[in-house]
């Protein structure tokens, strides 16, 4: 589809080096318009309350399952709270290290959730990703 | 001294009752019931009642009917049937419906009933120990499946992010960028070491024996103090103690260092960048029964909601700062073993302030 079309991203990790990786390999893209980075969850669910990216286009976020205080599941139930106008523009994946089965078998359940990758991100699954992604 | 094993005895003739009381309540604490309803009010009364003894023919109700109404609701006591009547058909019910240890023919000898008490006071002890393994088994595995979980997250997720900054490092041309990210590497493989330490400490005070010994306050302190020198200094920290100890005092070293390491560890991660007077105090008072010691920060505090949770396997109540929620954990852990006390106090960016009590193990040797 619209492969030249730069996007946004968010991105939800209580690892700064996680963030770090993310936003250099979203970068190194070249499809990427503005990445934002949030150590905590709930910051990250304001700023898509306050609509602050302001954009028509869909805004990729990759969130993290394991942080202290909101978790990533957390994260998705609220969001998935919020109006239908607020969120239909994002489209939520879920990144993690884990491998535990309770992780990955709750993720299907929630219809906000397009798909789960396999930390750490690289340039191979993200450009899989945005290929898919619509 | 041993407590006297709580009886209850029912049976709708008052004489029996009497008699049974002034027979036995110098060996046993002896509770009383003339019907079963007063009997259901004395067991909900007293948890503690280890044997049951009741008569079959009551008028209300049959012994037998009594106990297959109590066995599920109060599962512990040794239940005992007394009947005259020796009818194959209540036997039979007594031990299908009723559930019951013993069956005592009357009129019995006040042998044939303490010996009944004693053997199933024997069995009751037995169940408990059994209920309480099993409990502890239940904990102990409930504890390796929070661990089996973290294990994924705090040992896999620094790797990973190594092996994601190796990746982008590669191809990377920049020398200073590539510095940023072998900085970032360090912290996340110390943050690995940190958590493998933690999980070291866990099973030490898990496995290890306990050695008490004499312990100097102000020497051990050092010990645990000097680990947070280099971190203090970088991150411009004092560190103030004082030790009152005028009396010998005896404990296990190691599992005091855990504790001491833990909380000074925390107290030097959880400061607030912008504080230029950041602070850690550890005052500690040595008397005949006890150490206190008190552990102070004015670090970014802990929240009213987290407060409770804090000394919780794996629970973590801030995201700032690499913390592996375990801790807190060893710390709780490890005076539960020395038989302390922890308690805490905090208010949100002014501080933290915790109180430590270990109780002197008054015989040196053991």
């Amino acid at each position: 589809m619209a492969t030249n079309k730069l996007q946004h991203f968010i991105v939800i990790d209580d690892s700064k080096l996680d963030c770090f990786i993310a936003e250099k390999v979203i970068k190194n893209t070249g499809k990427c318009e503005s990445v934002t980075s949030f150590l905590q969850a709930q910051e990250a669910l304001e700023f898509i309350k306050q609509n602050s990216l302001n954009s028509l286009d869909p805004i990729i976020v990759l969130v993290d399952i394991q942080m202290p205080i909101m978790n990533g599941f957390e994260f998705v139930e609220a969001f998935e709270k919020l109006p239908v106008n607020t969120r239909k523009n994002y489209h939520i994946y879920v990144i993690s290290s884990s491998i535990n089965d309770n992780d990955l078998t709750k993720i299907p359940q929630y219809p906000s959730v397009i798909q789960f990758i396999n930390k750490p991100l690289t340039s191979n699954n993200l450009s899989a990703l945005l290929a898919k992604d619509k | 001294m041993e407590k006297k094993i709580k009886v209850l005895y029912i049976d709708d003739e008052q004489n029996n009752l009497v008699g049974f009381k002034a027979t036995f309540r110098f060996d046993y604490t002896v509770l009383v019931a003339a019907t079963t309803e007063v009997a259901r009010q004395l067991l909900a009364d007293n948890p503690d009642i280890r044997i049951i003894l009741c008569d079959q023919r009551m008028p209300d109700q049959t012994g037998v009917q009594f106990f297959e109404e109590i066995r599920f609701k109060y599962p512990e006591p040794i239940r005992m049937l007394i009947t005259g009547y020796t009818d194959i058909e209540s036997v039979i019910d007594a031990i299908n419906r009723g559930n019951i240890y013993r069956y005592i023919k009357k009129p019995w000898t006040d042998t044939d009933i303490q010996s009944a008490i004693e053997e199933g006071n024997k069995f009751y002890l037995t169940n408990n120990l059994l209920a309480l393994k099993n409990k502890e088994l239940q904990s102990a595995y409930d504890e390796l499946g929070k661990f089996a979980y973290s294990v994924t997250h705090d040992m896999r997720g620094p790797l990973l992010s190594v092996s994601g900054a190796i990746s982008i490092a590669e191809n990377c041309t920049d020398i200073n960028e590539i510095k940023e990210i072998l900085g970032m590497m360090d912290s996340a493989i110390k943050k690995l070491d940190e958590f493998i330490t933690n999980v070291h400490d866990y099973y030490s005070m898990k496995r290890g024996q306990l050695v008490f010994e004499e312990i100097n306050f102000n020497k051990t302190l050092n010990d645990c103090v000097a680990l947070f020198r280099i971190a203090g200094t970088m991150e411009h920290i004092s560190f103030l103690s004082s030790v009152k100890q005028d009396v010998p005092f005896f404990s296990d070293e190691v599992t005091i260092k855990i504790v001491l390491t833990n909380l000074l560890s925390n107290a030097v991660k959880y400061q607030r960048k912008s504080v230029t007077d950041k602070f850690v105090d550890v005052n500690i008072e040595v008397n005949q029964t006890n150490a206190i010691i008190f552990v102070k920060d004015n670090g970014i505090g802990i929240h009213d909601d987290h407060i409770n949770n804090i000394f919780d396997m794996f629970y973590r109540a801030t995201s700032e700062e690499a913390g592996s929620g375990f801790g807190l954990y060893n710390v709780k852990d490890a005076l539960s073993k020395l038989g302390g006390t922890i308690e805490v106090s905090s208010k949100l960016n002014e501080g933290t302030s915790f109180k430590v009590t270990i109780p002197q193990k008054a015989n040196g040797n053991k």
